[in-house]
């Protein structure tokens, strides 16, 4: 449900990118990567300031009340800016799940502070198979009365470093559930995995005993909701991130000279470039197309979030990989930003599952289609 | 929806029913010829022309309902201000004269067919050798052009021709209508590798056309044939280059059902290429719908120069996958191999859209120059007299 029009939408997303422009460009991404925690304070009070983090939370919660369409303009912006900030984990996985939930408790406690940006959830979907499917989750809830303990694994949880809460997806007797769990308590160990793209913090997490809440009314179907709401915001995100590397990159051929001439003119660059823009294009189509179907739970919804995810992670890893080749050797030094897209390309490929994975899905929706 | 525009639909629905007969899709008097000149007559055949000029000033909204009204209808002449190529060639370069003369013939179904290509002139198209000398009120057209489709049939051709030899090669051409029915004009069918022969060869041969035929300035013809060529293009973008028509669903079954057929819709690397073939085709939907959204919103659209090149992907694509699909079956052709047949036939008639109107090599350099703004071509008798050119010095 959008509770906000075309005007406004446009707005909020110009208002975004005029804020990355300023606070989050090259150098402040790589400042911010630098440090351990890779997140940027100031930055993320700024964006809550906007109301950024409040985007999909209702009315009632201190939100806007926005849907997938809204999602997916910001996270175009935030993928050209290769902002890494808690976005993705906190104002959309996170607040799609207490949607999804029934938990009135949980949701009155939890989610104005989301929306606020004052509290910053985490939400770990896999575990260290990272394959973003039930059959992927490692970590296992069992009752004892109403109280809860999580044992098992999580890995590849975006964010987790900076939690204050985590939402962590476990299996339990009847199927998958989900689970508060308090991130600093003794039961829980989380480590920051090193990673290729020095942007982003994976954590893996172990539980022991940990005492955990079960969210109401979050079950295998609910989640899956929530995974496809990730899928759009990812697939903007790399839609966002595949047209600014190829700007980038054209640009760089209309004034890098090499035998007398800008190298843009030359054929074998001016067709990769030409090759190119259709990925670009077609990834930006997909991600619009997809969280359209989503907000309007069109029927073909399952077969556009399905193209969307392969899509787009195939058009970044493409566009940011062949940037690299048509640079030359000035994007192999680490201080030129192409590679900067490339990591966050390859990193942006697996989350929440490999192409191959949703090219088969897609086929199957069509099947079904049919 | 807008007031006018509500209003427009009204008045099509309204002149619709009195002319056309919904039920048997036929006019309700007269034949086709007589519906196509009440629909000129009351300015829905191009309702964004001036009123002066058959049509009703009318705008983007308010046309679109014109034609989607005509669609729904499934009756015909409707909205030739967006499709007729010469129509609005004539519209935007002719004189006031030849608009008065060509522009109705045209509107009312006369056919034609495109006199570009040579045989020493096919991606460098401006170096077209076939020349029109004035002799008098008329010029003398000798020489030779190919892949011209309909021109056994067609009351018109639009040809470029050479002018003037003296000054660089794509300021001494002129874009001329030539009626197809004039003495010197031989027309041979050209077989392809399909085996179809919808293309032609023409050779004129002393074929005497008016110099009042002429669209545009003289040496003006590149500039009045690029416009026509780009609504060509545009057209093979969204797929009229492909045998059967049809939506995206019933491309997508058929390759499913291809492989269901072949027993091979469980493969799963197979069905990594099946799923990624249809792909490319929806994505290049999504693509036009985003565009032509753009377009109604009034940003001119880069999306719509990449139509072509993507569907070039797209049905070699199909023709591979399916052929992966059929394996050894994929050797038979005829009545009694229905897929083999229809695999081989989309493999051979997919290079009509890699090639056709510009072979995908020449769409990536007109993209990456009009849309990405990379440097030009270099080309060696870009600046010369047409004459020192290596295209005809040899």
């Amino acid at each position: 449900m959008t509770m906000i029009d075309a005007e406004e939408r446009a707005a909020m997303r110009a208002g975004f990118a005029r804020l990355l422009a300023e606070k989050c460009s090259e150098a402040d991404v790589r400042r911010v990567m630098a440090t351990p925690s890779g997140h940027d304070p100031a930055l993320w009070q700024a964006i809550s300031g906007m109301g950024l983090p409040a985007l999909i939370v209702d009315a009632d919660h201190g939100g806007i009340g926005a849907g997938p369409v809204e999602v997916e303009a910001i996270m175009e912006e935030a993928g050209a800016a290769l902002f890494a900030g808690p976005l993705l984990s906190s104002a959309v996985l996170a607040a799609g799940l207490l949607n999804e939930s029934d938990d009135i408790d949980a949701k009155s406690r939890l989610l104005p502070g989301l929306a606020a940006g004052e509290t910053i959830a985490a939400v770990a979907l896999t575990g260290e198979g990272g394959t973003w499917t039930p059959d992927g989750v490692a970590a296992r809830a069992s009752a004892a009365g109403d109280a809860w303990t999580l044992d098992g694994t999580a890995s590849f949880v975006l964010s987790a470093n900076i939690a204050d809460v985590l939402l962590v997806v476990a299996r339990t007797a009847d199927g998958l559930g989900c689970f508060e769990v308090a991130p600093d308590a003794a039961t829980v160990t989380a480590e920051v995995l090193e990673s290729w793209d020095r942007t982003l913090r994976l954590s893996r997490i172990a539980f022991s005993s940990a005492p955990a809440r079960r969210l109401a009314g979050i079950d295998g179907a609910a989640i899956e909701r929530v995974l496809d709401l990730g899928r759009v915001a990812l697939a903007g995100e790399q839609a966002g991130a595949a047209r600014r590397i190829f700007e980038i990159t054209v640009e760089y051929l209309k004034t890098r000279v090499q035998f007398g001439r800008p190298i843009g003119g030359f054929q074998a660059l001016k067709h990769m470039a030409a090759d190119l823009l259709i990925d670009v294009e077609s990834a930006t189509s997909a991600a619009r197309a997809a969280a359209h179907a989503l907000a309007d739970d069109a029927p073909d919804k399952a077969v556009l979030v399905n193209l969307a995810a392969f899509a787009c992670a195939d058009a970044f890893s493409n566009v940011a990989a062949t940037a690299i080749q048509m640079h030359g050797g000035i994007a192999f030094t680490w201080e030129h930003p192409a590679h900067l897209y490339w990591r966050r390309a390859r990193a942006d490929a697996q989350l929440f599952g490999q192409s191959e994975m949703y090219r088969e899905r897609y086929l199957t929706a069509l099947e079904n289609a049919a | 929806m807008s007031d006018t525009v509500t209003a427009v639909r009204e008045e099509v629905r309204a002149w619709l029913t009195l002319n056309w007969d919904e039920a048997s899709r036929q006019p309700r008097a007269g034949g086709t010829r007589e519906f196509l000149q009440a629909v000129l007559d009351a300015g829905w055949a191009v309702p964004s022309w001036p009123k002066d000029y058959w049509g009703r000033g009318l705008g983007k909204a308010e046309t679109s309902a014109v034609i989607a009204e005509f669609a729904r209808a499934g009756a015909p002449g409707a909205g030739q201000d967006r499709s007729n190529i010469p129509a609005n060639s004539v519209m935007q370069f002719g004189d006031e004269a030849l608009k008065r003369r060509m522009i109705p013939e045209f509107l009312l179904g006369a056919t034609q067919c495109l006199l570009y290509s040579e045989p020493g002139a096919g991606s460098d198209l401006a170096a077209v050798r076939t020349r029109a000398d004035r002799k008098g009120d008329s010029y003398v057209v000798n020489g030779q052009k190919v892949w011209t489709s309909g021109a056994m049939r067609a009351d018109y051709g639009l040809l470029l021709a050479r002018t003037d030899w003296d000054v660089p090669k794509h300021t001494g051409l002129s874009f001329i209508i030539v009626p197809m029915k004039s003495a010197g004009i031989e027309v041979r069918p050209i077989n392809q590798i399909t085996g179809d022969s919808h293309f032609n060869e023409v050779f004129l041969d002393n074929v005497e056309v008016p110099v009042a035929n002429r669209v545009g300035a003289e040496g003006e013809g590149w500039k009045v044939m690029q416009t026509a060529l780009a609504v060509e293009r545009l057209i093979m973008g969204e797929g009229a280059g492909e045998r059967r028509q049809g939506s995206f669903k019933d491309n997508s079954v058929s390759l499913i059902d291809v492989a269901r057929e072949a027993g091979k819709l469980g493969d799963p690397v197979l069905r990594q290429e099946i799923a990624q073939a249809l792909a490319w085709r929806q994505l290049n939907a999504l693509n036009l719908v985003r565009a032509k959204q753009e377009m109604a919103q009034g940003s001119a659209s880069p999306i719509m120069s990449l139509g072509k090149l993507a569907m070039s992907r797209i049905l070699h694509g199909d023709a591979a996958v399916m052929t992966k699909l059929l394996g050894a079956a994929s050797m038979l052709d005829g009545a009694a191999h229905e897929r083999a047949a229809d695999a081989n036939y989309r493999a051979a008639n997919a290079y009509m859209t890699s090639i056709g109107g510009g072979t995908d090599q020449i769409q990536r350099n007109i993209i990456s120059e009009r849309v990405l703004g990379l440097p030009k071509e270099l080309e060696a008798d870009r600046s010369i007299p047409f004459r020192q050119s290596r295209a005809v010095t040899g």
